[in-house]
C-alpha cells in the first residue's frame, strides 16, 4: 500500500505545477491571446520567488515564507507577462513569436541577475516547506497518506486554484466575458465589453498562474534553481490542449501526464513495476502517444476558441 | 481554425521535445556570452593576425564546454586553477563560450580565444578532443591544456598529440572506488548509482563505485551489497530524476551516488524528504546539502594550475597525457568534511594506500557498450541495471 501512497505523492509533485500553468495558459487563449511564453514565465517566477527564499532562508517561519515566495512568484510572472500582453494586445504583434522573445529573454535575465548579485548561477534553496504529515487530516486511513502526507502547501494552493478557475470561468460574470472574448471579440465588443482589458486580464492571471508554476515545480525537485524548468511550461500547452481548454479536463490531463511521468521515473524501485520488465521508454512514450492520438480524434470539432492569436482590430466583421 | 489548433499542438509538441534536449545541455546555447557572440564571425576571417596581435589581450584563456564558469564542477574546477595562477602572478586571463557544442563552434571559439591574445588556452571536457586535435596543428605556437579528453579525428581513426598540447586525463574509477569503498564500510549495503549522460567520465565513476563497493563487501564478509544503478541521459535537475531517486530511497536504497551536475541536486532533494543519504562527485558537495555523506572528487584545479605553471615554467609536458589519480594525489574523498560513522581516516589511507601501490585492478568500461553487468565481474555485489 505504501507504493500506491508513494506514486501519488510523486504524482503531485508533476501534476501540480503542469495543472497551475496549464491552467493560466487556458485563461489567456480563452481570452483570445496564444501564450507560449509559459516556459519563460515559469522561469522568471521561480527566480525571483527562489531568490526570495535563499536570502531570507532561516529568518522566519518555513510554511510563512514559502507563501511569501509564492506571492512574489505570482507578481514577477505577471509582471514579466505584460510584455506578452503589450506587444500582443496593443501592438498586435504575431503571438508566437513575442511569446518566444520572452522565452529566450527569461534564463538569459536570471543567470545574469543571479551572476550579478551572487556571483554563481545556481541560486540555492533550503527546503523547509514540507509537511511530514498535516495535523488530524494525515492520520485519516487512506486519504491520510494519500493527500496529507509528504506534502507542500503549494499542492493545496494548487487545488484550490483549479476549484476557483472553474468558478470563475463558469459561473461569473467575468468569466463569461472573457469567454467571449476569445471566440468573438466584435461581437463582444458590441455588446460593450471592453476586449483589450479582458485580454490583458486573461494574460496577467496567465502570467501570475505561470510564476507561480515556476515555483512550485522547483521546490520540491532541486536543492537549487538553475535558471530552467526542463521544458515544462512547453508540456503544460500540450496538457491545455489535451485539456482541450476546460479546466475539468485539463485538471484530468495533467493527472494523467503526472501519474504517467511519476511511474515511467519512479517504476525501477517499485518491486512489482521492475518485474514486468518493461523498458522505461515504454512509460514515457505513453502520454505523448495517448494525446497525438487523442487530438487526432478530437482535432475535428476542437474546443479551441475560435478567435486564438488573431489580434483584436476593432473595425473587422 | 481546426486545423490550425492540431498544428499549434504539432508545434507546441515538438517544441517541447527539443527544450527538453536544450536544457540537459545545462542551457549552454542561451548563456553564451554576448562577447563571443558579436566576435565569434570575425574570428574566422582574421585568425592569421592573431600571433601578432597577442602581446596584448588576454594570455590565459579558458573556452568552457556545455556548462559554465560556476557549474560547481568541470569548468568550474578548471577556472579556479587557471585564475589562481593568473591572480598570483599577475597575467590576464579571461573565459570564451562557445555558442554551441559543435565542433566547428568550438574550435572557432578557441580562434576568438587566441585572437584576443590568448597564449595558453584551457579546454575542459572531453568534447573538446576533436577540436583540439585541428587546433593543435592550426595554432602551432599556442599552447592547449585538454582535460578529460586525447586529441582525435572526427572518426577516431587518428589519435595524436602534438607537442603544444598537454591532455589530462582524470582516473575516475578511483574516487569511485573510494567512496563504493568507503559507503560499504560505513555500514551501507543498498546503494544507488545515479548518473548523467552515459560519457567515459561517468562510466568510469560508476564502475569504480560498484568494484569498490564490491571489494568492502569481501573484506567484511558481507554477502549481499545492492546497487540500484542508472544514467539518467541528462545533466538536469528534473522532477524525473528526483522521483527515481525517491523510489529507489522508498524501496530501502540507502545511500545514492549522484554523479552528473544536477542531476545530484535531485538526488539530494529527494534524499532531504525521505532522511537518506547522498555521495557527492567531481567536488566536494557536503556544504549544499546536509544530507552529502562524502564526494568522489577530482582535483581540478589543481591539475590546471600545475599546468598553467609548467607552461610558464617551459617545462610544459605537451605530446603526451598526463593522467592524475591517487599515484600523483589527483584524486580522493574530503575526509574533513565526510559525515562517516565507522569509517575512519585510518581505513582511508588505507585503502588509498593500495590504490596508489597499484595493488588494486580496475575495469575499464568496454567500447560501444554501458551496461555494467556486462563489464564488471562481481562477487557478493548485486548490480540492478535500469535502463
Amino acid at each position: 500500500m505504501s507504493v500506491v501512497y508513494f506514486i501519488f505523492q510523486q504524482t503531485m509533485y508533476f501534476m501540480i505545477p503542469l495543472m497551475i500553468v496549464a491552467l493560466g495558459a487556458m485563461f489567456s487563449e480563452r481570452s483570445g491571446i496564444i501564450n507560449i511564453a509559459l516556459e519563460g514565465i515559469m522561469t522568471m517566477g521561480a527566480f525571483t520567488g527562489i531568490l526570495f527564499i535563499h536570502f531570507t532562508g532561516g529568518s522566519m517561519n518555513g510554511q510563512f515564507q514559502l507563501i511569501v515566495a509564492v506571492l512574489i512568484s505570482m507578481v514577477t510572472g505577471m509582471v514579466f507577462s505584460l510584455f506578452h500582453a503589450y506587444a500582443s494586445i496593443n501592438m498586435k504583434s504575431n503571438q508566437v513569436i513575442s511569446g518566444t522573445a520572452l522565452n529566450m529573454f527569461a534564463p538569459a535575465f536570471a543567470i545574469f541577475v543571479a551572476r550579478v548579485i551572487q556571483g554563481v548561477q545556481q541560486v540555492q534553496f533550503n527546503n523547509t516547506f514540507r509537511i511530514t504529515s498535516v495535523p488530524f487530516l494525515g492520520k485519516i486511513p487512506f486519504f491520510g497518506p494519500l493527500l496529507f502526507q509528504n506534502a507542500y502547501i503549494t499542492t493545496y494552493i494548487g487545488i484550490a486554484i483549479f476549484l476557483l478557475s472553474t468558478i470563475v470561468l463558469y459561473k461569473t460574470r467575468f468569466g463569461l466575458r472573457l469567454r467571449s472574448c476569445g471566440e468573438h471579440p466584435q461581437a463582444a465588443d458590441s455588446a460593450g465589453i471592453n476586449v483589450y482589458r479582458m485580454q490583458y486580464a486573461g494574460v496577467m492571471i496567465s502570467g501570475a498562474l505561470g510564476g507561480l508554476g515556476g515555483l512550485v515545480f522547483v521546490v520540491p525537485t532541486s536543492t537549487n534553481f538553475n535558471a530552467d524548468v526542463a521544458g515544462y511550461g512547453f508540456l503544460a500547452l500540450a496538457v491545455l490542449i489535451f485539456g482541450q481548454w476546460k479546466p475539468v479536463n485539463i485538471m484530468l490531463a495533467s493527472l494523467f501526464f503526472g501519474l504517467m511521468k511519476a511511474i515511467a521515473s519512479a517504476y525501477s524501485g517499485i518491486p512489482f513495476l521492475s518485474s514486468l520488465g518493461i523498458p522505461s521508454y515504454f512509460y514515457k512514450m505513453v502520454p505523448y502517444i495517448i494525446t497525438l492520438i487523442v487530438l487526432i480524434f478530437t482535432s475535428r470539432n476542437s474546443q479551441a476558441p475560435k478567435a486564438e492569436g488573431i489580434p483584436y482590430d476593432k473595425g473587422q466583421r | 481554425m481546426k486545423k490550425r489548433a492540431l498544428a499549434l499542438a504539432m508545434a507546441v509538441m515538438m517544441t517541447a521535445a527539443l527544450s527538453g534536449c536544450g536544457s540537459s545541455n545545462q542551457g549552454g546555447a542561451t548563456t553564451a556570452a554576448p562577447e563571443t557572440t558579436t566576435a565569434a564571425e570575425k574570428a574566422a576571417e582574421t585568425t592569421a593576425a592573431a600571433s601578432e596581435k597577442s602581446d596584448n589581450g588576454y594570455e590565459l584563456a579558458l573556452v568552457t564546454d556545455l556548462g559554465t564558469i560556476d557549474d560547481k564542477s568541470f569548468n568550474q574546477g578548471a577556472w579556479e586553477g587557471m585564475k589562481k595562477y593568473a591572480e598570483e602572478n599577475k597575467i590576464s586571463y579571461k573565459y570564451y563560450q562557445p555558442q554551441e557544442g559543435t565542433t566547428d563552434s568550438y574550435l572557432e571559439t578557441i580562434g576568438l580565444a587566441i585572437e584576443g591574445g590568448a597564449k595558453l588556452v584551457v579546454c575542459p571536457g572531453f568534447l573538446f578532443e576533436e577540436p583540439v586535435f585541428l587546433a593543435q596543428d592550426q595554432y602551432k605556437d599556442v599552447h592547449f591544456i585538454l582535460l578529460d579528453g586525447e586529441p582525435h579525428n572526427g572518426d577516431y581513426s587518428e589519435f595524436r598529440t602534438e607537442a603544444n598540447v598537454m591532455p589530462i586525463l582524470f582516473q575516475e574509477d578511483e574516487p569511485g572506488f573510494l567512496a563504493g569503498y568507503a559507503a560499504v564500510k560505513d555500514g551501507y549495503t543498498k546503494l544507488g548509482f545515479l548518473g548523467g549522460m552515459a560519457v567515459p567520465a561517468v562510466i568510469r565513476y560508476g564502475y569504480g563505485f560498484a568494484e569498490g563497493a564490491d571489494v568492502a563487501a569481501k573484506e567484511m564478509g558481507i554477502d549481499s551489497v545492492e546497487i540500484m544503478y542508472n544514467y539518467t541521459g541528462a545533466f538536469a535537475a528534473t522532477p524525473e530524476a528526483q522521483s527515481m531517486a525517491a523510489s529507489w530511497y522508498q524501496n530501502g536504497t540507502e545511500v545514492i551516488f549522484g554523479c552528473g551536475g544536477a542531476v545530484g541536486n535531485s538526488v539530494m532533494a529527494a534524499a532531504e524528504e525521505k532522511g537518506t543519504k547522498v555521495i557527492g562527485v567531481d567536488v566536494d558537495q557536503s556544504f549544499e546539502s546536509n544530507t552529502v555523506i562524502t564526494s568522489a572528487m577530482k582535483e581540478l584545479s589543481v591539475s590546471v594550475y600545475d599546468g598553467v605553471k609548467a607552461f610558464y615554467d617551459n617545462s610544459f609536458p605537451g605530446g603526451k597525457t598526463s593522467i592524475f589519480s591517487a599515484k600523483n594525489n589527483g584524486i580522493g574523498l574530503p575526509m574533513e568534511t565526510s559525515k562517516f560513522t565507522k569509517f575512519t581516516q585510518q581505513d582511508y589511507d588505507g585503502i588509498f594506500a593500495q590504490l596508489k601501490d597499484g595493488k588494486i585492478e580496475l575495469v575499464q568500461p568496454s567500447q560501444d557498450n554501458n551496461n555494467p553487468t556486462v563489464d564488471l565481474k562481481l562477487e557478493k555485489t548485486k548490480i540492478n541495471f535500469v535502463e
